[in-house]
C-alpha cells in the first residue's frame, strides 16, 4: 500500500494499527455479514484528487475536503479541528478519552491516519439555528479510491441545530470506498436533529461512523435513510452521558439488487434518568442483504433508564436476506428496556383485499410497503426532506417491483 | 351477466365446490344460504379470485368474459365487488388513500380519465351519506380498531364508490347488531339498480328481511341443492336446513 507521508506520531501509530488488521473480513464477529475483505487486495488511490462540484449546500464535503459556503448563521463557527482545540483547551484534554472506540474498527484508525481536513461546525451557547444546514457529501474518483472524511459537530449548551446530510456519488465516478467519521458533541440542554440521506452509486462502498456524546437535558433526533450503494455500513454510537437525555434513533434501509446495508447501533446509557428510542425498518428488495445489530448498554449508574429498540423488516423478494441481532447488556436494576425484531413478508390477505378493489399487484405491494416505511419518514419534520425521501423511496420500490 | 357452470374448486386436497350452476341477470338479488361448511364463502372467494383456491373444473362467464382467467384486480375493473366477511386491517393505509388509487386504476383500465382531488372529494361526500360514515373513519388506517359495524359500513362505502355491476356480500350480517344491520342493508338497497345485481351470502335469514332477494339458493356440500323465491328463506328460518338435507336422502 502506498500512503501519503505521515507526519504526526498519532497518524503513524494509527496506520500501523490499520496495517496490522487490514479491512474487516467476515471472520470478524462485528463484520460477519458485511465483509470488506476484497478491499485488502485492491490497488487503490489513497489520496484522490480534490473536487470542485457545484452544490447548493452550505456545508460540503468533497472527497474528504469539508468547506462552508455562503454566510455562516449568527453564532455558528466553522473552523479546523486544530484551531478548535486551540480555542477550547479544556476540550482538547478530554477529547481523546471521551468515548471508547470499539474493537474491530480498523477503519477508524485508517481514517485517523489519512484524513487531511477535519473541520468543526460549532454552534455557540444559546444559539438556535433557524434554518436547517444542508451538508452535501460528494464522492468522485478517476480510479478506484479510498476517501477519508471527518467532520465534527459541536453544539454548545442550550443551542439547537438541524443538519440535513445528502451523501451521493458523482455520475461517472470510479469505484470508491468512503470512510466517513463523524464526532458529535451535544452539550447540556442542546438539541440536534440530524437527517442522513445515503443515496450513492452502485460502485460506492460507504462506511459511516457517527459517534454522538450527549450531556444532561439534551435531545438528539437522528435519522439514517440508506437508499442506494453497493454497500453501506452505519456504525452509530450514542453515549448518553448525562441525566434526562433523550436519544431518538430512526433508521430506514431499502437495499435493492446487489446491495448490502448494515446498521450497527450502540446506545450506551451511562447516567441515570435518560431515555433512548430506537426504531429501524427495512424493506429488502431483489437479492439484497440487510443487517441490523443493535446494542444497548445500561451501566450500573444508569438507574431509571428507559431504553426501547424495535427493528422491523419486510422481505419484498424471496431472494433477499435479513440478519438481525439485538443485544442488551443491563447492569442497573431499576430500568425499563425492551427490544423486538421482526422479519416477514407482505400479508397475502391484505394484498388480496387491495387487489379485489382494482389495485394491481405491483401497486398493492408498493402501497403496503410505503405504509410500512411511512412511520419512519413521518418523523422527519423538515418538510422538503420528507417529500424528497418519500419520492425517492416510492420510485425505488416501484422500479424494483416492476422488474 | 354471470353464468356459472359446473364450478368445482378445492383448497389443498379438500374438494369444496362440487359442481355449482348459477345464472344471474341484471337487476336480480340472489341469496346463497346454507349450513356452515357448505362452501358459501368459498364460492364468494373463488368468484373474487382468491388464490388459495384451485378451480378444478367448470367455467364462470361474466359479461361474456372468462372470469376465472382474470386477476382479482381485473375482475374488480370489470365490475365485480366482494364485501369481505372479515375485512382486513391494513396499518398505514387509509380508506380515502387506497380508494383513490383503486378508482383511478379502474378508470385507467376502462380508458377513462383519472379523477382529480376535487372530484374525489365531491364523490366521496355523496357516497359517505349512503352508509352514514364520516370522514374521520375514512382517514384512519383501514379497519384498524374499527368496530364490527364500522368495518361493514366501510365495505359498503367502498362498494358505493366503485359502483360494481355485481356485488357479492359475504356474510355481511355477521357481527352486526340490528341498527348496524339496517344501515348496511339500506346502503345496499340504495345502490340497487336495473343494471346491477347482488349476491347475498348469508347463514341467517335476518339480513334478507332488509335486502329482499328475488331468488334463494341452498348450498350444501358444495352443490346448490334447492332454489326458490324469497319465501324459501322464511321456510329455512322456521324449519332449519335438516328437512332439505333429509329430502336428499342423507
Amino acid at each position: 500500500m502506498l500512503y501519503k507521508e505521515l507526519t504526526s506520531a498519532s497518524q503513524k501509530e494509527a496506520i500501523e494499527r490499520f496495517k496490522a488488521k487490514g479491512f474487516p473480513t467476515n471472520k470478524w464477529e462485528e463484520w460477519k455479514y458485511a465483509s470488506l475483505k476484497s478491499w485488502n487486495e485492491k490497488d487503490l488511490d489513497w489520496t484522490p484528487a480534490a473536487l470542485n462540484e457545484t452544490s447548493s449546500a452550505s456545508l460540503q464535503t468533497q472527497n474528504g475536503n469539508t468547506s462552508f459556503h455562503g454566510t455562516l448563521p449568527a453564532g455558528v463557527e466553522f473552523i479546523s479541528f486544530d484551531a478548535f482545540l486551540v480555542a477550547n483547551p479544556t476540550i482538547a484534554t478530554k477529547w481523546e478519552q471521551r468515548f471508547p472506540i470499539l474493537d474491530q474498527n480498523s477503519l477508524y484508525d485508517l481514517n485517523t491516519a489519512l484524513v487531511v481536513n477535519t473541520q468543526v461546525l460549532w454552534v455557540k451557547a444559546g444559539v438556535s439555528v433557524d434554518q436547517a444546514i444542508t451538508h452535501d457529501f460528494i464522492l468522485s474518483a478517476a480510479q478506484a479510491s479510498a476517501v477519508q472524511s471527518r467532520v465534527i459537530v459541536y453544539v454548545e449548551t442550550d443551542a439547537s441545530l438541524t443538519l440535513i446530510e445528502r451523501a451521493y456519488t458523482k455520475e461517472g465516478s470510479a469505484e470508491v470506498l468512503s470512510n466517513f467519521v463523524q464526532e458529535i458533541y451535544v452539550n447540556e440542554k442542546a438539541n440536534l436533529t440530524y437527517v442522513k440521506e445515503q443515496d450513492l452509486a452502485q460502485n460506492t462502498t460507504h462506511i459511516d461512523h457517527t459517534f454522538i456524546t450527549q450531556l444532561s437535558n439534551s435531545q438528539v433526533d437522528l435519522f439514517t435513510f440508506s437508499l442506494n450503494a453497493a454497500y453501506i455500513r452505519n456504525n452509530l454510537h450514542f453515549y448518553s452521558d448525562g441525566e434526562n437525555v433523550v436519544s431518538n434513533l430512526n433508521g430506514l434501509y431499502v437495499p435493492g439488487e446487489d446491495q448490502l446495508m448494515d446498521s450497527h447501533t450502540v446506545v450506551d446509557h451511562r447516567k441515570p434518568n435518560s431515555e433512548s428510542h430506537e426504531l429501524y425498518k427495512g424493506v429488502l428488495l431483489g437479492n439484497s442483504t440487510g443487517v441490523f445489530n443493535g446494542k444497548i448498554f445500561v451501566r450500573p449508574d444508569a438507574q431509571k433508564t428507559n431504553a426501547f429498540q424495535s427493528c422491523k423488516n419486510v422481505l419484498a423478494s424471496t431472494r433477499a436476506t435479513m440478519n438481525t441481532k439485538p443485544q442488551l447488556e443491563i447492569w442497573a436494576d431499576d430500568v425499563k428496556c425492551s427490544h423486538g425484531t421482526t422479519t416477514g413478508q407482505l400479508n397475502d390477505e391484505a394484498l388480496f383485499y387491495l387487489r379485489s378493489r382494482g389495485i394491481s399487484l405491483a401497486n398493492a405491494r408498493t402501497l403496503l410497503l410505503l405504509a410500512f416505511v411511512q412511520e419512519v419518514i413521518d418523523r422527519v419534520t423538515h418538510q422538503e426532506t420528507k417529500l424528497r425521501l418519500t419520492d425517492k423511496i416510492i420510485s425505488k420500490i416501484q422500479t424494483s417491483l416492476a422488474i | 351477466m354471470l353464468s356459472i357452470k359446473n364450478l368445482q374448486a378445492r383448497i389443498g386436497e379438500k374438494e369444496i365446490l362440487k359442481g355449482i350452476n348459477l345464472e344471474i341477470k341484471a337487476g336480480e338479488v340472489h341469496a346463497i344460504m346454507g349450513p356452515n361448511g357448505s362452501g358459501k364463502s368459498t364460492l364468494a372467494s373463488v368468484l373474487a379470485g382468491r388464490e388459495d383456491y384451485e378451480v378444478t373444473a367448470g367455467s364462470v362467464e361474466f359479461f361474456g368474459k372468462d372470469l376465472l382467467d382474470l386477476a382479482p384486480e381485473e375482475r374488480a375493473a370489470e365490475g365485480l365487488f366482494l364485501a369481505f366477511q372479515y375485512p382486513v386491517e391494513i396499518p398505514g393505509v387509509s380508506t380515502t388513500n387506497f380508494m383513490k388509487s383503486a378508482v383511478n386504476e379502474i378508470r385507467k383500465y376502462r380508458g377513462e380519465e383519472p379523477l382529480d382531488a376535487v372530484q374525489f372529494l365531491k364523490m366521496f361526500k355523496e357516497k359517505m351519506s349512503y352508509v352514514n360514515i364520516d370522514q374521520s373513519l375514512l382517514s384512519r388506517a383501514l379497519n384498524e380498531g374499527f368496530s364490527g359495524g364500522e368495518k361493514k359500513r366501510n365495505e359498503i362505502f367502498q362498494m358505493a364508490v366503485l359502483e360494481p355491476k355485481l356485488a357479492i356480500l359475504d356474510e355481511t350480517d355477521s357481527g352486526l347488531d340490528i341498527d348496524a344491520l339496517r344501515i348496511v342493508a339500506e346502503g345496499v338497497n340504495k345502490l340497487k339498480s336495473p343494471d346491477n345485481a347482488t349476491i347475498v351470502v348469508t347463514h341467517y335469514q335476518r339480513l334478507l328481511d332488509y335486502i329482499i332477494p328475488d331468488f334463494v339458493h341452498v348450498l350444501y356440500k358444495g352443490k346448490i341443492v334447492k332454489s326458490g323465491g324469497k319465501e324459501l328463506a322464511h321456510e329455512l328460518e322456521e324449519r332449519g336446513y335438516d328437512w332439505i338435507i333429509s329430502a336428499l336422502g342423507e
